[in-house]
């Protein structure tokens, strides 16, 4: 069983699932009541005009014609204009993709850091004062709106205290910006040994990382207990029990087994929070990608609208393929089964 | 240890579910005052929810008649909140009877049929367990346009897959349980051992789900709401109460964002913890893990 | 000498119901019995007699809600109840270790047989990794394990469940203990590949003269394998002495009725079988609780019978035990 036949079976399995998501945001935003037609042209269109533009467009032919034309369009790495931005959508994507991978990443990172412990310590006496505690806790975390958690760190750490910077972007106007390489604004600067901007944009970066994490970590917590406590009830923890073995190599074999499936509870929270991330951008101007696809949905800008659901499928995609082959290096049974 | 007891009252009952699982009790006591905020609101409201002090906006808390202050119409901040738990609940129980209503069959059938039923709703929920459900609700809601009416039915609809799945669990782990090959040995109607057999069995895990997803139809008629596609001001609903904070908030006049997004949590926080608590409580095998 | 000794244990649990009320389970009521080094004794009984919880009352490994009220485990003469962890972890899984009953869900998922081998040993002594490895490799092979060499690198789950059983096997002699506890060894296993991991397991018994507990539902493997037979009922010894006293004269009427009930035997010996159930552990009666099974029951059988001596080590709980029924 060789990597790269593992990695073709998961595309397989995985294109299908991408083009029915993008089949379902196409046919979507066609059958509502937008009309992005008059809103292209403006108030002046007069009827022949706005059908030319229609025509261009190919709004006016039917649905399942729209949508192979597009499926070859995009094949070809061709994903249309943005009517908002009046770019190529595949521009703007990797325009904005980078802002919203650095939040994410780093929301997630941190949410593992600290959730991942608390459920493991959680697990260990079920019921127990800690477990009530952190249960009421990641359940009150699984409450929380992200926005409405932006907008008050907004009021105490910028109005109030003055401790933030404004909310607006990713680094301080005053700041000249470095030139960009990743993408992520903290580690170009960091690489251009532009001291102030690294700090302009690490500061910009703390309430909303902030904010994401709390609600990144409390699934994390919840998943990682539950796992534990599965493990910890397993027949293999209850016979090295019984081969007398001490607390400590009892509790290697349980997180050894914990491993797998915390890993692939992560994969799927990063994607699922790649989306939730347009929210938290919306709040902070955060000018990233999800940010730039709740406009295009808000706007009614089909052809951008597709490229994010299509970026999100494909990055979801992406994960899990990455997953797999870290669950394929860690469990001898995955290599069984291929 | 061999007196027999006499037979255990209500209020053994109360007090046993209530020392099992306090996370239950707890939620449900939140939604007994949400639902009494709800149900009593005119009432409760010291002020009609949307009648404007045109010169009166924007003032702090504790001005006058307005306990939490008003917001940028004039508007009284306290009872818009209170008013917005008729939303709340408005928009959580109809959607919640959606997916029981369409999931329920849908996963009875695909788990007991299988075939192509079974297929469809397997690929529908990949699509939606790899497509974030956030980003579907908000696509459609734009589609359809805003309303009432329409988030309701997007967020029933699209959370009926979930039911069917937990629902199609159940069957298929009961198919093959000796009970159901008896009654269906016996000559029992298929339609009389899927009623009769399997869905008593079922009904309680999918109930258990049911305050969890009705959180969720909140929080996403919240979201809505707050990127203006849901349910529009000036309507007393908490996530566009909070819309028409966000810009006050960086001004300093806090209160407008601060109080309908309290309540919001509140809310959700009730159904989470007593879905919760009821899966605690419904499930022998974490209760007895529980120790 | 004796290696084990279980002196009126008594096991209870207790939990709280969802109406608030505490209900207490006497899952054990006074089992005492005795294995002797190099001997072999068979617990047999039906399911929910107590026969696992006695073992695992016996490696220490219970846990709360269930709790030891009364009675005495001793060990090479140590008294175990109330035994620190520390000094527990001395004696479990290296003077004493348990051969458990689902063996391809109890290996290690993530770890390969030798390994897992390796690390028996080691966690229980200062073998070096070198010797380990040869020990291994040596107990894989005596439990009859072709190519033992290959299969140190094996996965627990490229194993069939007889493979799988044979290195829970070697796990529990790895590390030269005086007294195995087999837990239902054989369920799940095909009858003949049942027959294989039996002969092996009493070979190795016999050749390193191992005391061992067998516990089973199984006369069958009683009468093939063990010396003496202890059977328990509701948590309860009724009967116990030696095989062959046992199955020739039993004396306990819920032995007999046993017995009977092993296909083959029923015609020959023209015993009936009683049906029923097991006492209510939540509630149980006072006296003998097999009465309400028992053919022979009796206005005798409301005050609980003593363990009366029939035959040399022979004895069995039974008012009536010794008369012809």
């Amino acid at each position: 069983m060789t990597v790269a036949r593992f990695l073709a079976r998961r595309l397989l399995v995985a294109i299908p699932v991408a083009l029915g998501i993008l089949f379902v945001a196409f046919m979507l935003i066609r059958v509502g009541d937008q009309d992005p037609v008059a809103m292209l042209a403006g108030p002046m269109a007069d009827a022949p005009m706005l059908d030319r533009i229609r025509a261009e467009l190919m709004l006016d032919q039917p649905l399942l014609t729209q949508f192979w034309a597009y499926i070859q369009r995009a094949a070809q790495g061709d994903l249309g204009m943005s009517w908002q931005g009046n770019a190529a959508v595949t521009h703007e994507i990797a325009e904005h993709l980078p802002a919203t991978l650095e939040l994410v990443t780093l929301a997630v990172g941190l949410g593992t850091l600290i959730g991942v412990p608390i459920g493991l310590h959680a697990a260990q006496r079920p019921n127990g004062w800690f477990d009530q505690f952190s249960r009421f806790g990641s359940l009150f975390g699984f409450s929380l709106p992200t926005y409405w958690l932006g907008l008050m760190a907004i009021f105490v750490f910028f109005f109030l205290l003055g401790w933030a910077p404004a909310p607006m972007g990713r680094i301080s106007m005053m700041v000249t910006p470095p030139d960009p390489v990743t993408g992520s604004v903290l580690i170009d600067s960091l690489l251009a040994r532009n001291w102030e901007a690294a700090w302009s944009a690490a500061s910009q970066l703390v309430l909303p990382v902030g904010c994401f994490t709390l609600v990144a970590t409390a699934p994390i917590i919840k998943q990682t207990r539950a796992i534990a406590i599965e493990v910890m009830g397993s027949d293999y923890i209850r016979y090295a029990r019984a081969c007398g073995f001490p607390p400590r190599v009892i509790r290697r074999i349980a997180m050894r087994a914990a491993l797998v499936p915390v890993l692939t509870f992560i994969g799927a929270e990063f994607t699922s929070l790649l989306a939730a991330a347009s929210l938290i951008e919306f709040v902070f101007a955060w000018g990233g990608l999800g940010h730039w696809g709740l406009n295009a949905i808000l706007l009614g800008d089909f052809a951008a609208v597709q490229g994010y659901v299509l970026t999100l499928a494909i990055a979801s995609v992406l994960v899990f393929i990455l997953v797999d082959l870290a669950v394929l290096l860690l469990e001898p049974r995955a290599q069984a089964r291929g | 240890m061999s007196v027999t007891l006499p037979a255990p009252s209500a209020m053994d009952r109360v007090v046993g579910v209530l020392r099992r699982s306090p996370t239950f009790a707890i939620g449900f006591a939140i939604l007994l005052f949400y639902a009494a905020l709800a149900a009593f609101a005119d009432l409760l409201a010291p002020l009609p929810p949307t009648l404007s002090f045109p010169y009166e906006t924007l003032k702090p808390p504790g001005t006058g008649q307005f306990i939490l202050g008003t917001d940028g119409n004039g508007m009284d901040v306290l009872s818009r909140t209170i008013y917005g738990a008729r939303y709340a609940f408005g928009i959580a129980v109809p959607a919640g009877i959606i997916m029981v209503v369409v999931g329920i069959p849908l996963g009875l059938l695909a788990g007991w049929k299988g075939g192509w039923l079974d297929e469809v709703l397997l690929r529908v929920l990949d699509v939606l367990r790899a497509f974030p459900t956030i980003i579907l609700a908000m696509a459609v809601v734009a589609a359809m346009g805003p309303g009432f009416l329409n988030v309701i039915l997007v967020i029933g609809f699209l959370d009926s897959p979930i039911f069917a799945r937990i629902v199609r669990a159940e069957v298929l782990a009961l198919r093959n349980a000796t009970f159901v090959r008896a009654a269906v040995a016996a000559g029992n109607p298929e339609w009389r051992v899927l009623l009769v057999h399997i869905l008593p069995n079922v009904i309680l895990g999918a109930t258990a789900q049911l305050p969890l997803r009705m959180a969720w139809a909140v929080r996403i008629s919240a979201t809505l709401a707050f990127i203006g596609i849901g349910v529009q001001a000036p309507a007393p609903e908490w996530g566009a109460m909070i819309r028409q904070g966000a810009e006050y908030v960086i001004s300093g006049e806090w209160w407008v964002a601060l109080f309908p997004g309290l309540a919001l949590i509140g809310m959700v926080l009730g159904l989470n913890l007593a879905g919760d608590g009821l899966s605690d409580l419904l499930d022998p095998k974490r209760r007895a893990s529980g120790k | 000498m004796t290696l084990l000794e279980v002196d009126d244990l008594h096991v209870e649990f207790a939990a709280r119901g969802l109406d608030n009320r505490v209900r207490v389970a006497s899952a054990l009521n006074g089992v005492s019995f005795k294995v002797e080094a190099g001997e072999v004794l068979g617990l047999v009984g039906e399911t929910g007699a107590g026969k696992s919880l006695t073992a695992l009352a016996a490696m220490g490994l219970l846990r709360p809600p269930a709790r030891i009220p009364r009675g005495a485990i001793r060990f090479e003469g140590r008294p175990l109840i109330g035994l620190p962890d520390s000094a527990m972890a001395r004696i479990r899984g290296r003077r004493m270790t348990m051969i458990v009953q689902s063996p391809l869900t109890s290996l290690d998922p993530l770890k390969r047989i030798g390994d897992q081998l390796i690390r028996m040993q080691r966690v229980h002594g200062s073998a070096s990794r070198a010797e380990a490895r040869a020990k291994a490799e040596a107990m894989l092979a005596a439990v009859r394990i072709p190519d033992p060499k290959r299969r140190m690198q094996a996965w627990p789950h490229e194993l069939s469940g007889g493979m799988a059983q044979r290195v829970l096997i070697a796990m529990a002699l790895v590390n030269d203990p005086a007294l195995v506890i087999a837990d239902e060894p054989t369920t799940g296993l095909d009858v003949t590949v049942q027959a294989q991991v039996l002969d092996t397991l009493r070979d190795l018994v016999r050749e390193r003269g191992l005391g061992a507990l067998v516990i089973t539902h199984d006369l069958g493997v009683v009468a093939h394998y063990c010396q003496r037979v202890a059977v328990m009922f509701a948590g309860r010894i009724v009967e116990d002495g030696p095989v062959r006293e046992v199955f020739a004269r039993p004396a306990h009427p819920y032995t007999q009725a046993l017995i009977a009930s092993t296909p083959g035997r029923i015609a020959q010996l023209g015993w009936t079988v009683t049906g029923g159930t097991p006492p209510d552990l939540y509630n149980l009666p006072e006296g003998c609780l097999y009465r309400d099974r028992c053919l022979r029951a009796a206005p005798a059988c409301l005050v609980a019978p003593p363990r009366r001596e029939i035959g040399p080590a022979h004895g069995a709980a039974c008012h009536f035990a010794g008369e012809a029924a």
